[in-house]
């Protein structure tokens, strides 16, 4: 506190206040310039602040703020388009699985219809050989009775050559063995 | 010993003389650079010089633009956006401005060396009595006469309402003194207690080494009055800010009255 000008202050406030040591702050002749002062500069200030400072301030604020709900949007939306690509893959593992079982079914119902035609085929034709058989035996049997007539002449003859010593008429027999009743 | 003078630090004296300046009909207006004036510019330089450092405008800031982002969103948020509500962002650069001037001319006073700017009735007095002229302003600039309906407290009989207002009148009009011996009287207190401890430590210190006996005990005192400065600092501290956020907050809520005087806030 040695400093001159403020002893020499203090000595002349001392001096117009008699020396009672009052507070400084009520020797109004300091007011105006101080007033003045602290008016200019809080102007000045004020100025630089809604001019320059404020605004970049908040500018700065304001931008990170839509960069961080951009970025935020940004990688909702990228969540979203994998969550569709999700459902779109399962859907068409879906339709994948729904195409395969049909074409399962359908070679399964193609097998059975072929089965089932071939069955049919098979008894066709084992109906066509029992047929067959059935005519190649009728007419065996159509030969056979046919001989047996013929056998019945020869064996007529025979007996009747045996019997009498004489050949029978072959015509002769025949006639007889048709007007004989069968037994 | 020296003389204990605790209000010797809140002399006026002149750092640097500039011619006084004529204004008409009030006379000689002397605009010489005082300690208060000089203090005054630190300041200000101050506060420009950390703005201009800090507005690097970074999506991540680095810690002096966290700094200025931290008091904007304190001002913005809490004071005019809190207090006066959507209406209060055009005064968003006043309040911050005042805000921020009163919080450093208070913390510069705090420095060694340095004056309490704030604490001269002159400079207190003078930010409130802008504080209320703006107020006045605004307010008769948005309302027009309606500005006293601010004095008629809605749905009153008239017989309550008429002492009412002479009330509502007076309260007002004492707004630009009580703002300034706010903040007067904390700065001033703030500083002559801490010169009062102070000279304790040294009065009580050299008492203690002088004397002999019982006088020892003085450096015991000296010793506690130095603990109390300490603490008394860190106070002291606190109530830099928190007198200049009142001061701040006190001016958005007059300005909330006259801005949201239309629809009841």
């Amino acid at each position: 506190m040695a400093d001159p000008a403020t002893a020499a202050a203090v000595a002349a406030s001392a001096a117009e206040k008699g020396g009672s040591g009052g507070l400084p702050q009520f020797d109004v002749s300091q007011w105006p310039g101080q007033m003045v002062w602290i008016l200019i500069i809080f102007g000045v200030l004020y100025l630089l602040f809604s001019r320059v400072f404020v605004p970049a301030v908040g500018g700065t604020i304001n931008a990170r703020e839509d960069k961080i709900s951009g970025d935020i949007g940004d990688a909702r939306r990228a969540r979203d388009a994998a969550n569709a690509e999700l459902a779109a893959a399962a859907g068409e593992l879906e339709a994948a699985r729904a195409r395969a079982q049909r074409v399962a079914a359908e070679a399964q119902a193609q097998a059975k219809a072929a089965a089932v035609e071939r069955q049919a085929q098979e008894e066709a034709k084992l109906a066509q050989a029992l047929t067959a058989a059935e005519a190649r035996i009728a007419s065996a049997r159509a030969d056979a009775m046919a001989h047996v007539r013929e056998i019945a002449v020869e064996t007529a003859q025979a007996m009747i050559a045996r019997l009498t010593g004489t050949q029978a008429d072959r015509a002769e027999v025949e006639r007889a063995l048709t007007a004989a009743p069968a037994s | 010993m020296a003389a204990i003078e605790p209000m010797e630090q809140f002399l006026v004296h002149k750092v640097v003389d500039l011619p006084p300046i004529p204004v008409p009909g009030l006379g000689m207006l002397d605009m010489s650079i005082t300690n208060s004036v000089l203090f005054m510019l630190i300041a200000a330089i101050l506060i420009s010089g950390f703005f201009f450092a800090s507005a690097r405008r970074q999506i991540v800031p680095g810690r002096l633009q966290a700094l200025a982002e931290m008091l904007y969103n304190m001002v913005d948020g809490t004071l005019t956006g809190g207090i006066i509500g959507d209406r209060g962002r055009p005064f968003l650069p006043f309040v911050f401005t005042l805000f921020l001037l009163i919080a450093m001319l208070n913390l510069i006073g705090l420095a060694p060396g340095g004056f309490a700017v704030t604490s001269q009735l002159a400079v207190t007095a003078a930010l409130a009595v802008m504080t209320f002229t703006i107020v006045l302003v605004v307010g008769f600039a948005r309302n027009g006469l309606g500005f006293f309906k601010l004095f008629f407290p809605p749905g009153m009989p008239l017989g309550v309402a008429i002492p009412m207002m002479f009330i509502e009148f007076i309260s007002f009009s004492v707004r630009p003194l009580t703002l300034a011996m706010r903040l007067f009287g904390n700065m001033l207190g703030g500083h002559v207690v801490t010169y009062m401890f102070a000279s304790f430590v040294i009065g009580l210190g050299l008492f203690g080494l002088e004397g002999a006996g019982l006088a020892k005990l003085g450096l015991i005192g000296s010793v506690i009055s130095f603990l109390v400065i300490v603490a008394l600092l860190a106070l002291e501290f606190v109530v830099a800010f928190l007198q200049a956020f009142v001061f701040a907050a006190l001016t958005c809520v007059y300005l909330n009255e006259v801005v949201n005087l239309d629809h009841g806030h």
